[in-house]
């Protein structure tokens, strides 16, 4: 016995007619919407690529063939609108006149020390200064030197630069120079525009209040929209307690007596502390490091388990122990040289506004920072001036492929 | 009309019977009659007391500025109290929001599939419905009770929010070495994938019947010639065996709560059984390659 006895003639056709229109029109409607769709997205993609390259965000970078990209660091600058600095007719001028009045420097004692005999020669320092650090800080000579005379220490600029010119050297020694690195990689120098990229003030905490986007939590903190603070995310504006973030004044990457960055090894043994807020700092740290770098997760790790060294096949990951690496001579900054470096202001103190190091301070979301410079002079190590590094870091023990 | 024929019988009891023509094409049109219950009254307000406490502490990490709540929506989380707090019950500002939001949002759960199996009992159904229901409160609990509580840490819970979940998704997974190797995990996407697939199977072979008249199932089965037996005569066509109307549904039960409930057996075992799945996958022998990234075996 059917249900519908009893309904008026002709309802039960027309309701079975109605149902049937509305699959039509739904599968009609089900087709069109998905080539919409998917037109959609094709359209968008294609927009935003033209979009990312109007504005720059595609880095135009070649690859060596250790497979590292390079960036032009000229091109780095005219991407923001900006070209390198060039030093002024002014301070060219009061250069010949130095320059002819002293062939030999005055009062050089850094470059000479670092990059031997023939700094003692003023022209070549002019070179040298002319090179990489007109065009690193973006100012010309009269920044820092008196241009009466170029070897007095009037300006405080001057002071702070030489301090600046001393870390750049230790952590080139220190650091750059013992990366592990698989042969035929070039190495590359630490240079002034490896951090400043043509700002001589870039990285105080007044900077840092107003572009939160370029500096992140310091020290493997995390840049861009990951970050918890960044997005304001804040209780009664302090951060809640429950989000254990990584401090300004401590950085993420901590080595434990053998010199290893345990900070990073989140996958749990049996002395992984109970709760995930390690494994959420870690995590925002290693955010960090994707776009203060520009790469996936695959660029430093086997996906398949983030803690090996190597992949299925056996290719060892160097990113992975160069980032290792890295993250040490950044810890390294943090403690031993920013805390001294003298004040812009008055060369008797001691900066207090400084912003912590992070990747993306050189970085600038390339694998080679674009203001490091190929540099083949030899090098002269050992000769320490002024400042010492105030701890005396221990260098990781790398870790290599198995032989 | 045909459809009040159909309805007749259920009008007869109630009142409150609505009609949304509009939503004609989408589903059936009738709303109502609801059944609220000492049940569905304490499901009800327990959820608004979950949802009220966490609105509570997204609006004080705004600031109360609705502008930034909306603008930070997606990314506002209650968080579990931190590691150092164990099990304790924990300051509201840190993680005794989360505490609050997650016992009043298990209580709700709990409520909720009371009431469904009060409901069908009620109306003398068998209880498979609040027994599916169960599979999903079973991987909930997993999630945020009972691995925390082996574990030692509410901190093991995800936080409260839209990207919270899946950032803990995420970390769950890197923490416990890769959750892919999880074999429960991976039967767990075997249920997830095979209920998506026996539900287009399902939902298709029914709307191909349309023609002939499977909108009206009692009567469409009755009837020889109609489209169920169209229908098991193309699965016969197709794969050489057919489902029969009942197993179909057995089968799509099956399947959706073997994801649950392999899902929650996954969590569980992370932790206090194994605390590496890449490693256990190193041991089974089912890492690709030529396993050059498991350690030496000792």
């Amino acid at each position: 016995m059917s249900v519908h006895e009893g309904a008026p003639p002709g309802a039960v056709a027309k309701y079975d007619e109605l149902q049937r229109s509305i699959l039509r029109g739904e599968l009609v409607g089900l087709v069109a919407g998905t080539i919409m769709a998917l037109g959609a997205v094709i359209a968008i993609s294609l927009a935003l690529t033209d979009v990312r390259n109007e504005f720059g965000l595609r880095a135009d970078f070649a690859y060596n063939y250790a497979g590292v990209q390079q960036v032009d660091f000229v091109k780095y600058l005219a991407r923001q609108g900006k070209q390198p600095a060039q030093p002024s007719a002014e301070a060219l001028q009061a250069y010949s006149e130095w320059v002819a009045k002293n062939p030999k420097t005055v009062n050089v004692q850094v470059l000479n020390k670092y990059l031997g005999e023939k700094y003692n020669e003023t022209a070549n320092v002019f070179t040298y200064m002319a090179a990489y650090f007109t065009p690193g800080v973006g100012q010309s000579c009269e920044y820092c030197h008196n241009l009466q005379n170029f070897a007095a220490y009037e300006k405080p600029q001057k002071t702070v630069a030489k301090a600046m010119l001393i870390m750049q050297f230790e952590l080139q020694k220190k650091w750059v120079n013992t990366i592990p690195r698989p042969e035929g990689q070039p190495l590359y120098h630490i240079k002034c525009a490896t951090c400043h990229n043509g700002q001589a003030k870039f990285w105080n905490t007044s900077l840092k209040a107003s572009n939160p986007e370029l500096f992140g939590i310091a020290g493997g903190g995390n840049p861009t929209p990951y970050d918890m603070r960044n997005v304001g995310i804040t209780l009664n504006g302090v951060t809640p307690s429950s989000y254990e973030v990584v401090d300004d004044q401590y950085l993420a990457a901590r080595q434990d007596a053998d010199g290893n960055i345990n900070f990073y090894q989140v996958t749990a043994n049996k002395d992984t502390p109970a709760g995930l807020n390690a494994t959420y700092r870690n995590q925002y740290a290693m955010y960090h490091q994707n776009t203060a770098l520009g790469v996936g997760c695959d660029f430093c790790h086997y996906g398949g388990y983030f803690k090996s060294y190597v992949t299925a096949d056996g290719t060892f990951k160097w990113p992975k122990t160069q980032a290792r690496h890295m993250q040490a001579m950044m810890q390294d900054i943090a403690i031993n040289w920013f805390p001294q470096m003298p004040s812009v202001e008055n060369p008797n103190q001691l900066q207090n506004y400084y912003a912590q190091p992070n990747c993306y301070m050189c970085h600038r979301g390339y694998v080679v920072p674009p203001g490091a410079y190929s540099f083949n002079e030899p090098f002269v190590p050992g000769v320490v001036s002024d400042i010492k590094p105030l701890v005396d870091l221990p260098l990781l023990k790398p870790i290599l492929p198995n032989q | 009309m045909a459809t009040e024929v159909y309805r007749e019988p259920f009008e007869r009891r109630t009142k409150t019977v609505r009609y949304l023509k509009f939503l004609e094409g989408l589903a059936d049109t009738q709303i109502g009659p609801i059944y609220l219950g000492m049940w569905g009254a304490l499901a009800f307000f327990s959820y608004l007391l979950c949802v009220f406490i966490t609105l509570i502490g997204w609006g004080e990490q705004v600031g109360w500025n609705p502008i930034r709540f909306l603008r930070e929506l997606p990314v506002l989380t209650l968080y579990p109290p931190p590691p150092s707090y164990g099990l304790q019950i924990a300051p509201l500002r840190e993680g005794g929001y989360w505490q609050l939001a997650t016992l009043f949002l298990t209580l709700t759960l709990v409520f909720w599939t009371i009431r469904i199996w009060t409901r069908a009992t009620a109306n003398r159904l068998r209880p498979m419905v609040p027994i599916a229901f169960s599979a999903a409160l079973f991987l909930y609990a997993a999630i945020y009770i009972i691995h925390p509580i082996w574990m030692n840490s509410w901190n093991e819970a995800p936080g409260h929010g839209l990207a919270a979940i899946l950032l803990w998704t995420n970390h769950f997974s890197v923490k416990y070495g890769n959750f892919y190797y999880n074999p429960f995990h991976m039967v767990s996407i075997f249920g997830l994938l095979g209920s998506t697939l026996l539900l287009a199977m399902h939902g298709a072979t029914i709307l191909a019947t349309l023609a002939y008249n499977s909108h009206r199932e009692v009567d469409e089965i009755e009837s020889s010639d109609e489209g169920t037996h169209r229908a098991q005569l193309l699965w016969r066509w197709v794969m050489g065996f057919n489902a029969t109307a009942h197993s179909i549904h057995v089968w799509a039960l099956g399947f959706a709560t073997l994801t649950a409930v392999a899902g929650a057996i996954g969590v569980l075992t992370s932790g206090p059984f194994e605390p590496n799945w890449y490693l256990w996958g190193c041991r089974a022998g089912i890492t690709p390659g030529i396993q050059a990234s498991c350690p030496p075996v000792p």
